[in-house]
């Protein structure tokens, strides 16, 4: 952690505010066809990439993504044979343009969701993910907590029982089978382990008051005022937006025939308010960097 | 009024046959730091249990134990979580969650503290224990130093009047302990803090405590301050906690001297000023040559890493481990001692360098052959060379698997049982025994490859000095028999008085390498105790019983 996310607004925001954000874009992404929408979308979200990841990565993922997007376009009309435009025939199917262009933004959108989600688990750490339950199901939350607190610990008692096995010669056995057998012991002699371990861990909760009536819930996480001024404004954003494209303002249909575009006044506002909305999140980041940058020069 | 008054306290756990404490009587004062010592098993950890509620075992009791003048199964929950802190032995059990802030607030939160009182709280205890800066860190990532750190101020945090603590170094390397225990004084002199410590190491506590009790067999055989105690130990000179004494008491319980016993190195050197003549300085002592010996073990100009990028454990490391010697490797924390053990058992390669086993090469040895009749390694924590239910099963395993034939490893089986003093464990779960007793039955699965060689890492952590002895009462057997022995640790005090050869390991190789008189006579910070004591009075005397020697063969000044 540390380095890599330190300088990040948003991995310095509060949880509630990424974490409505974060969903919020990806639904409106996953709700709607809108080729304009999922263009917007599919932009915002490289960018934001851009500005967590770092140039090198974001290109690397986009060659990966590149080629993903081709082929579910290309390969669309073969399994779907709606539409008016036919290109050709193949064993006797119509390949037909719509599907080619529904296929596109299809996967223009999975690829969208799929970045937005990225950069969810980069800004997402276990403590904010506890913290977000906890506010809801405390008991879960702590659980979750002393999970990833014993996993480590499961992982580096299983390393030294295996060494210690190994070291004893009880591992040589040639076969795979002896080979598993003896995985199979050592996980076997790890769950005794555990429990015996657990009892421990449970009376160091007991001493520490665990079970007495009115527990609360701690968090490092302080509701500052950009938090709560940042999070009406996606709040607000999010509703007008979602309402805008129930409302169907900006539907759009690719079969039998690609809708024609409308540009009236109303949808254009929508396409702006979507852009505005998804790219707050490299806004911010750039602002931050600048700001960065301005502190440094005057150091 | 005391804060804590036990009165004629009498337990017996619930199916046991003997009590575990018996008609114990203890006071202890607001502020006071004391230390309670005794032998493995003699109702220590029974006792300390017994303070808190929350911790009590189940069985008989009859007595009283009262805290601020009331009994402690009556005292309110709220009060018995808060007043009364509790920090155990294993640093990794003790942690609940997965990160330093939320294991600190804990205890607050059960309590019910709001958000804005435990920041302030937690804010205060990171800054007096100097946690500020992996405030955030994961707890799985710190060392067990600080582990141990955290769990304490995690205690500390809920604003505890008294703290007990039972053994919460045995775990920790020495300076790793040495901090926890200046923090412990810190926290007693600077907050007027009442602390109960149990321990077993006892040079660092001795000095800093007001008061002493040593437990005897489920009862109290001694309170007093720490001064008094040296001097009535004295007056039964056989009992086995003598032993366990910081090394000016040791000295001082040899000698028939009629002044205060001292308690640190430099009481200890004073004392010897004082009332001996130095005009023998040193006993003659032969040392064996490794000349004409066979090399058991040799790694030339080794080279390690664990990852490619991460730089060099090991660094041109040159090592010799001659035929039937007992060599201790010792260095400090990360020097590369347990990697070094690591590639001598076959479990780590070096990318670069040469390590030849018996003179023959590691890669010429084909399946089971290193470890059949040749190699065996004692891991650091014995419980995981334990995977069967019953200490019995774990033993039959390892003859079935290097394919002894029945009787043959039935009769050795016995043979080593005996040799090691565990028959009578065979049907229990290796998890129920004690430390040193698992360590016993570890011991015994490795020998049944019927080694020529033992590697041991670190074998007296957390280990009293009677159990100590009987470890090197093994270690003498076994070698008398022919085994070759290396052993990686950081007690000084057992490499001084038991080794053959010690080794000075510090950044990836071998820096010194002597008899263990010659090495310690020539270190001046890295040394034992006695060394410390009677260094520019005697030469070359790094053990107790030298210096008792020493001194019982020179005159007596009169003063």
């Amino acid at each position: 952690m540390g380095g890599a996310n330190s300088m990040k607004y948003f991995h310095n925001c509060h949880p509630v505010v990424m974490f409505s954000y974060l969903i919020g874009v990806i639904f409106i992404t996953m709700f709607t066809m809108n080729p304009i929408f999922i263009g917007i979308s599919f932009l915002c979200s490289i960018s934001f990439t851009f500005m967590l990841f770092g140039a090198k990565e974001t290109v690397k993922s986009l060659l990966l993504a590149m080629p993903m997007i081709i082929i579910i376009a290309l390969t669309n009309p073969l399994f779907v044979h709606k539409g008016e435009t036919v290109l050709f025939f193949l064993n006797n199917n119509p390949m037909t343009l719509e599907a080619m262009i529904y296929g596109l933004f299809a996967a223009l959108m999975l690829v969208s969701v799929f970045y937005w989600f990225k950069c969810y688990n980069r800004l997402m750490t276990s403590d904010k993910f506890i913290y977000l339950f906890g506010q809801v199901i405390p008991k879960l939350a702590l659980m979750l907590s002393m999970m990833l607190n014993f996993v480590p610990k499961f992982i580096k008692q299983f390393k030294a029982v295996d060494e210690s096995q190994k070291a004893m010669g009880i591992y040589s056995g040639s076969s795979y089978t002896d080979k598993i057998k003896c995985k199979f012991r050592v996980l076997s002699s790890l769950i005794t382990w555990s429990l015996e371990n657990s009892i421990e861990t449970a009376d160091s909760m007991k001493a520490r008051g665990y079970g007495l009536k009115g527990r609360t819930s701690y968090s490092v996480f302080p509701w500052k005022t950009s938090d709560k001024l940042l999070m009406s404004y996606f709040g607000v954003m999010i509703i007008i937006v979602t309402v805008g494209l129930f409302t169907g303002y900006a539907d759009f249909d690719y079969y039998p025939k690609i809708t024609r575009m409308s540009f009236e006044i109303i949808p254009i506002l929508l396409y702006f308010g979507g852009f505005i909305l998804m790219f707050t999140s490299t806004i911010m980041e750039i602002k931050e960097n600048m700001l960065w940058h301005y502190l440094k020069s005057k150091i | 009024m005391a804060l804590l008054e036990i009165k004629n306290l009498t337990f017996k756990y619930n199916g046991g046959k003997d009590n575990a404490l018996e008609k114990v009587n203890l006071t202890v004062n607001e502020g006071e730091f004391v230390v309670i010592c005794g032998e493995s098993g003699c109702g220590k950890s029974t006792l300390l249990k017994m303070l808190k509620k929350q911790l009590a075992p189940a069985g008989e009791k009859t007595g009283e134990i009262l805290y601020d003048g009331v009994e402690v199964d009556g005292l309110q929950e709220r009060v018995s979580v808060a007043e009364i802190g509790y920090v155990m032995q294993n640093p990794d059990n003790q942690i609940v969650t997965d990160k330093v802030w939320h294991e600190l607030a804990f205890g607050l939160e059960s309590m019910g503290e709001k958000t804005d009182v435990i920041r302030r709280k937690v804010a205060e205890v990171s800054g007096f224990f100097g946690i500020n800066s992996w405030y955030r860190k994961k707890t799985s990532e710190l060392s067990g130093g600080q582990k141990q750190l955290v769990n304490l101020a995690s205690i500390m945090v809920m604003n505890p009047r008294l703290l007990i603590l039972d053994e919460p170094t045995s775990q920790l390397d020495p300076i790793g302990a040495m901090e926890f225990i200046s923090t412990l004084q810190k926290i007693n002199i600077e907050l007027g803090m009442t602390v109960i410590l149990v321990e077993h190491r006892l040079e660092d506590v001795f000095p800093i405590a007001d008061k002493v009790v040593v437990m005897d067999k489920s009862n109290i055989l001694m309170t007093d301050t720490p001064t008094n105690i040296g001097a009535n130990l004295r007056k039964i000179s056989t009992h086995k906690m003598n032993l366990a004494m910081p090394t000016a008491v040791r000295i001082f319980g040899q000698l028939d001297c009629d002044c205060a016993c001292p308690i640190t190195i430099k009481e200890g050197k004073n004392f010897l000023k004082r009332n001996f003549e130095n005009k023998i300085r040193s006993i003659e002592v032969q040392t064996e040559t490794n000349e004409n010996k066979n090399v058991a073990l040799e790694i030339s100009e080794g080279y390690f890493r664990y990852e490619r990028e991460t730089p060099d454990v090991l660094n041109n490391l040159s090592l010799k481990v001659y035929e039937n010697e007992f060599m201790c490797i010792l260095g400090g924390n990360g020097s590369g001692k347990t990697t070094t053990l690591k590639i001598l058992s076959g479990l780590k390669k070096l990318y670069k360098g040469k390590l030849r086993i018996w003179g023959k090469k590691i890669k010429e040895y084909k399946g089971t052959e290193l470890y059949k009749n040749n190699i065996s390694f004692l891991p650091q924590n014995p419980q995981t060379l334990f995977v069967r239910s019953t200490v019995i099963e774990d033993l039959m395993e390892v003859v079935e698997i290097l394919k002894f034939d029945k009787e043959e490893s039935q009769k050795l089986i016995d043979e080593i049982s005996e040799k090691l003093e565990i028959s009578h464990l065979h049907n229990q779960h290796p998890y129920d025994l004690s430390g040193g007793e698992q360590q016993k039955v570890a011991f015994a699965k490795i020998l049944l490859t019927r080694p020529k060689i033992i590697l041991l890492d670190e074998p007296t952590k957390g280990m009293d000095a009677y159990s100590k002895k009987s470890l090197a009462e093994i270690i003498y057997k076994l070698k008398s028999e022919g085994m070759t022995i290396c052993m990686v640790t950081h007690d000084i005090e057992f490499a001084g008085e038991f080794a053959d050869r010690c080794c000075m390991f510090f950044d990836g190789q071998i820096v010194s390498s002597a008899p263990p008189i010659e090495f310690f006579s020539t270190n001046t910070y890295y040394t034992t105790s006695a060394m410390r004591i009677s260094r520019g009075f005697f030469d070359n005397s790094i053990t107790t019983s030298m210096v008792v020697r020493l001194c019982k063969s020179n005159n007596r000044k009169s003063n």
